[in-house]
């Protein structure tokens, strides 16, 4: 890909305690977490390298204080690192002075947070305004707008309530409209359904969905819950003591985990449900008869591979045929789950 | 309320001429008013009549201790009850460092002494001599004070020097300082209830005379120096062993710009003058007849017109 | 580890009740050394050569910032900005003759718009206690008095709030200024009102200013540490949302954190309020117009019943002022649908200018509707009166009295008064040090030494001590009384309702109404100024027991139910020690109104720091005014600081959060 990472972060430390830059400048080099905590610092974010380009939706996993959040306000300046270097479309966000942060943020950035961070004197048409009220925009411009992208979250007829009066779910589709509101090109979402009740959250999680859908936006999607990661996710960060323990795409995680950590992660996920045709398919083969799409789980194929004869089932992504899959791996993903 | 629309009118046709000479400033003159009857009656007396003389007044509430700090600043214009007894070091502290000045007497004396209400008479008849008081001083005993009297002074702060005339005189009582006059009141009143003898400080002119009937302890008579040397007074060792002086000033004082500033309210000032039996009737309309201030004021200048037109005249 | 920490923490509080122990054996060989003679007379009071000229200093200092500094001129200035506001208050409310010439404004449109506002904040109820307050003001004849202290309150109370919120943004965005605050803010809330009125006087000019002036200044505290509070409150992520919204600093305050604090911000516009409502009746003693002059004006020539409708109207208005701010706080605002007409968004505001106007037009043609006349009124003065003195003259009040009297005051108080003067200063010092080292710990403890060393050092020892014993005998009487009450009453909720209620008025009658009934009952002794004290000292402890006891979680006393625990075990061994924390806060504040009250009851007649405090307020004596106020202040934190600590450590060792 010779297109620009949007987000490029590089050994990005984050180090909470008094005077954190001069610890970390006389900290032995592969000091460990523990190591660290002993010395009466907290490492929010260790050493952490990774790359998000346009369009892409990374996830970021980890238990809590795991230092996810913690990163995911790095890449907003939110926090500031201690070292490191973060560049937003090529330009090194630590270096912008106040004013030219908030004008990034004005037009480029977009967050959703986990308890909605919802203004509570402002209506949701307010609410969702806020940004581009900051921004300076009329009041009619911004009226528009606002109701433009209510309507997009479905919370059309709901414009003069306050957050209060809004049940958990309405309210994060708030938080989503505003996040929007700006038209970011860069959208952070910290962990943003779970503080709702899991069938709402299911709902929301296929709201989300089809706005990325229309949208395409960069996405930084904060989450704990594996399941949504693996639903969501274009590629996955595990990470653990503010370290990324593994970042790669969903099946190569759950196929090749990196490290013991990764690998007990993952032990409880249902294989099948996460690796594709794709995955399975091996180039050299080819089989013959009717193809699988690539992106189809096996989960997905399950009938066709219990009934299906052929040792090898040919494998097609946009037309072409990639590779063969061997039925009996296949078969083997499906039973290993239960 | 017609009385008093005429003597207005009267007030102003008299001063008719007189505002061709003196022209006073259009701002108010400041009168403090403090926390008894009498005072707050005279004091409204004295606004209405400049108010008819054409002036703007106003009415501070101010402290009787304080007060001369301010009339001194020029933040109140004047004072109208300078007690000799109550507030002479004040004033005469604020005389020293400028600023104000004596406008004349009233026409009445002031009184402080040890008092009692007349149902004390019953039961120690041999009142108002002070050896009397002595001898029934165990009618006067406390749950607190054992077989001696009590006698209530005044606040500390007013130093009416009750503790020492007890020792100088060699009295059988136990002095007990109230915190305010209204302490001293409450106490009267509650042994006004069943008429328990009592004996407290107690000043004239005030509104104590006219609801509870009652006279004055006669001690040694006052002497000159009674207070500084220990040689005058039945007693040769001791200070303050004579009664306090029967016949203190009562003055007013004013601002010292006040002659420039209201030139027609300051002559008028200077010349106004109230006897006892005046302020007495002031008082008794606001404590006995409930009267608000002002509308005893008015009453008062409805019925008196002839006592306080001449002080308008030139 | 849990249980090494628990160990050792246990070792400590050994060492720390030892050495407790040991300062107050020292203590006791002191005063032991005492009776028998043996003590030198050095060591009994501190030598009169060896006391500071702590006033005269301070004179000295105050005389430099005002006069060479000029700190006068500039306040003076000040004086002037302040009166312009006051003369325009004072003429829309009363007619004082002044810029812009509009008022008085009727009575029945003031009634009116009250009544719109109170429906508007807490539905009918609220508005019939408004528009009740007002009428009653002004139907009793009062209404010039009442609107010559609301005059000032609007003025002040807006102010202060000003004040208070920027100081405590200002706190919140500066770590030092904030740790700078602190002490001063808990000096100035337990300096008696007294050292506030003097200042205010010879800086701001005798009268309506300097009152607001000194009720400015006694309200900003809460406001400041309210602001903070709240600010301090306002959910991380709330903050997160306005930065990713783009904020800037300024819109980040403006929009973000005042608005989301706004309910703490509003329980300190409340507690303005009410301080404003407490210290404008207070500044009477500095010449301040209105309801507390005309109270003290009544009492001065011995009108009760007078006084105490007076009280009434004070405790309705501030009844009705507290009520509507706390519907303020939990107003939540509610949306209207779409395409609502203008005028139906803002039905109230209408009605309420709608009723203004009707009300203004009406009092040109009725005057009764203006002003109410002073024949008209119905002020039934005399028969309270006569009422009154009925009371205190049954045969049984006058009984009781007497044996109280007799007994508590000759048997029990005076004996305690002549114990604590006997004792030496320094072991004085080391007993409160001892106390504080008890309940508190060492940094308390040092304090504690400090503060009363201090006191010893200002030259009115004994006087303090007097004070000590007047609020010591007081708050442990109040504790005989009112933790029974409490206790009983927090076994049902509509008894703590009530209790709560009747808490809640004693609270806020204007504190020197208690002291003319205190004098006819017990005269002018100890005992009557501990009454007056009960009262109030009785009130949080009362309030703060059933708040306690109310809070006790509901398994716990099932836990203990289900164990088969008689009421008296389940009270003892479960709800009181759970309510502790809560109660002792309710201690802390009954020493808190103690040392207050104790001050007011000078008016009675006191040999205490109190006493003296009102002395100097007839002079120009700031240096000695100042000196007496630290005194009273001194003492007072002392306590405020070991108890609360011990609150605390209690909350956080039964894991009930702070």
């Amino acid at each position: 890909m010779t297109q620009q990472p949007v987000i490029s972060c590089k050994n990005v430390w984050k180090v909470f305690g008094s005077k954190p830059e001069a610890y970390l400048k006389t900290m032995p080099e592969g000091h460990s977490y523990d190591e660290i905590s002993a010395d009466g610092y907290i490492a929010g974010v260790k050493d952490v390298s990774i790359e998000v380009s346009r369009g892409e939706m990374l996830v970021i996993m980890g238990l809590s204080g795991s230092g996810k959040s913690t990163l995911v306000r790095c890449f907003s300046r939110l926090h500031e690192i201690t070292s490191g270097t973060i560049e937003i479309d090529g330009q090194d966000i630590m270096s912008l002075s106040e004013k030219e942060l908030i004008e990034l943020r004005r037009n480029k950035m977009g967050m959703v947070f986990q308890s909605f961070g919802l203004l509570p004197h402002r209506t949701v048409l307010e609410n969702v305004a806020f940004p581009l009220e900051m921004r300076g925009q009329d009041k009619h411009t911004r009226r528009a707008r606002a109701l433009e992208v209510i309507k997009l979250v479905g919370l059309e007829g709901r414009e003069e309530y306050f957050p209060r009066e809004l049940s958990g779910g309405q309210q994060q589709r708030v938080g989503i409209a505003r996040s929007l509101a700006i038209e970011p090109d860069i959208w952070f979402l910290d962990e943003p359904f779970s503080a709702l009740d899991p069938l709402i959250r299911r709902e929301m999680q296929d709201e989300f969905l089809r706005l990325q859908g229309l949208l395409g936006k960069t996405i930084v999607f904060i989450t704990h819950d594996f399941d949504e990661a693996l639903r969501l996710a274009d590629r996955i960060a595990i990470m653990k003591d503010g370290a990324v323990e593994q970042c790669d795409t969903p099946d190569q995680i759950v196929l090749h985990p990196a490290t013991e950590y990764v690998r007990k992660f993952t032990e409880e996920i249902d294989k099948a449900r996460v690796i594709t045709a794709k995955t399975l398919a091996i180039a050299e083969t080819k089989g013959t008869g009717e193809a699988v799409s690539a992106d189809a789980t096996v989960k997905q194929l399950a009938k066709l591979l219990v009934h299906d004869t052929r040792e090898v089932i040919p494998v097609t992504e946009d037309g072409i045929i990639i590779g063969g899959m061997n039925r009996t791996d296949g078969l083997t993903l499906l039973l290993e789950a239960d | 309320m017609n009385k008093f629309t005429t003597a207005l009118a009267t007030g102003v046709l008299a001063l008719g001429p007189l505002a061709a000479f003196a022209e006073d400033s259009s701002d108010p003159i400041v009168i403090p008013i403090h926390n008894w009857s009498s005072q707050i009656v005279m004091s409204n007396v004295v606004g209405q009549i400049f108010e008819q003389m054409g002036n703007n007044v106003e009415y501070v509430t101010t402290d009787s201790q304080a007060v001369y700090e301010s009339v001194r600043l020029g933040d109140v214009t004047m004072e109208l009850e300078v007690w000799e007894g109550a507030f002479g070091a004040s004033y005469r502290t604020a005389l020293e460092k400028g600023g104000l000045h004596d406008a004349g007497d009233h026409n009445a004396v002031t009184r402080e002494d040890w008092w009692y209400p007349m149902w004390t008479k019953d039961a120690c008849p041999g009142l108002p001599s002070w050896e009397a008081l002595n001898d029934c001083a165990a009618l006067f005993a406390t749950a607190e004070t054992g077989d001696k009297g009590m006698y209530l002074d005044g606040p500390v702060d007013w130093l009416k020097h009750g503790q020492e005339r007890v020792a100088a005189l060699d009295m059988n009582f136990t002095v007990v300082n109230a915190g305010s006059a209204a302490a001293l009141w409450a106490a009267i009143g509650a042994a006004e209830a069943d008429k328990t003898p009592i004996v407290v400080f107690n000043w004239t002119p005030n509104f104590a005379e006219a609801v509870w009937p009652g006279e004055f302890v006669e001690f040694p008579t006052w002497v000159d120096g009674c207070d500084k040397d220990p040689a005058v007074g039945p007693n040769p060792d001791a200070l303050y062993d004579c009664g306090n002086p029967a016949e203190g000033y009562l003055k007013k004082a004013a601002w010292d710009g006040m002659k420039e500033k209201w030139p027609a309210a300051y002559e008028t000032l200077t010349k106004i003058s109230f006897t006892n039996p005046q302020i007495a009737e002031m008082a008794k309309f606001v404590d006995i007849d409930e009267m608000e201030p002002e509308e005893a004021a008015e009453a008062w200048l409805g019925a008196n017109a002839d006592i306080w037109n001449p002080w308008l005249s030139k | 580890m849990l249980d090494v920490t628990k160990k050792t923490s246990d070792k400590i509080e050994l060492t720390r009740h030892k050495m407790a122990l040991i300062l107050v054996a020292v203590a006791a060989v002191l005063m032991v050394l005492r009776y028998a003679g043996l003590l030198p007379e050095a060591l009994f009071r501190l030598p009169e050569a060896m006391i500071p000229p702590f006033a005269i200093w301070l004179d000295t200092i105050f005389n430099f910032v005002k006069d060479d500094l000029g700190l006068l001129k500039l306040t003076r200035f000040l004086t002037g900005g302040l009166e312009a506001l006051l003369d325009t208050t004072a003429n829309l409310l009363f007619g004082k003759r002044r810029w812009p010439n509009l008022g008085p404004i009727p009575w029945t449109s003031i009634a009116a718009v009250a009544a719109v506002l109170g429906y508007y904040l807490g539905g009918w109820r609220l508005a019939v206690l408004a528009a009740g307050t007002f009428v009653w003001t002004a139907l009793i004849g009062q209404w010039k008095i009442a609107m010559e202290t609301m005059s000032v309150l609007v003025i002040a109370a807006p102010v202060a709030f000003v004040i208070g919120i920027t100081l405590g943004i200002l706190a919140w965005r500066n770590p030092w200024l904030d740790r700078a605050l602190k002490p001063i803010l808990s000096v100035l809330q337990t300096l008696p009102f007294f050292t506030y009125l003097l200042p205010a006087v010879i800086f701001f000019k005798v009268g309506p200013t300097a009152g607001a002036v000194a009720t400015i200044i006694y309200a900003i505290p809460p406001m400041i540490l309210m602001t903070t509070l709240g600010l301090q409150k306002v959910p991380e992520e709330v903050v997160e949302a306005g930065h990713m919204s783009g904020c800037s600093r300024w819109q980040l305050l403006c929009y973000v954190y005042i608005p989301s604090a706004r309910q703490e911000i509003l329980v300190g516009v409340n507690q303005v309020i009410m301080l404003c409502l407490a210290m404008v009746v207070l500044t009477a003693f500095i010449g301040m117009p209105g309801l507390g002059a005309k109270l003290l004006a009544m009492m001065g020539s011995f009108k009760l019943g007078r006084s105490f409708e007076i009280g009434v109207t004070i405790v309705l208005l501030a009844v009705t002022l507290d009520r509507m701010s706390k519907a303020w706080v939990v107003k939540q605002p509610a949306h209207f649908e779409k395409g609502t007409p203008w005028w139906k968004r803002h039905v109230m505001l209408l009605l309420a200018i709608a009723a203004f106007i009707f009300f203004v037009i009406v009092s040109q043609f009725i005057e009764v509707a203006s002003t109410v006349g002073r024949k008209q009124n119905f002020s039934q003065g005399k028969e309270l009166d006569n009422l009154i003195k009925g009371f205190l003259n049954i045969e049984v009040v006058k009984s009781t009295t007497y044996f109280l009297r007799a007994f508590v005051n000759v048997q029990i108080l005076i004996p305690f008064r002549n114990f604590i003067l006997s004792i030496p200063t320094p072991a004085v010092i080391l007993l409160v040090a001892a106390f504080a080292l008890w309940l508190g710990g060492r940094k308390q403890a040092v304090l504690a030494a400090m503060f009363f060393s201090l006191v010893a050092l200002s030259g009115w020892w004994d006087r303090s001590m007097i004070t000590l014993y007047s609020v010591i005998s007081a708050v442990s009487i109040a504790m005989l009384i009112g933790l029974p009450l409490g206790i009983v009453a927090s076994r049902t909720e509509r008894w703590s309702r009530r209790i709560l209620l009747v808490c809640d008025t004693a609270q806020t009658f204007p504190s020197f109404v208690y002291l003319i009934p205190a004098i006819m009952l017990f005269g002018i002794t100890d005992i009557a100024v501990i009454f007056s004290i009960l009262i109030f000292a009785m009130v949080p402890l009362t309030r703060y027991t059933i708040e306690g006891l109310r809070a006790v979680p509901h398994e716990m006393t099932e836990a203990a139910d289900m164990a088969g625990a008689t009421r008296m075990q389940k009270l003892w061994k479960v709800q009181l020690p759970l309510a502790l924390p809560t109660m002792a806060v309710g201690f802390n504040q009954a020493i808190m109104f103690a040392f207050f009250m104790v001050i007011i009851a000078a008016f009675i007649g006191t040999q205490d720091l109190g006493q003296e405090l009102q002395r100097t307020l007839a002079g120009t004596d700031l240096g000695k005014n100042f000196v007496l106020g630290i005194c009273v202040s001194l003492m007072a934190l002392t306590f405020d600081l070991t108890i609360m600590k011990w609150a605390s450590d209690q909350k956080r060792a039964l894991g009930l959060g702070e």
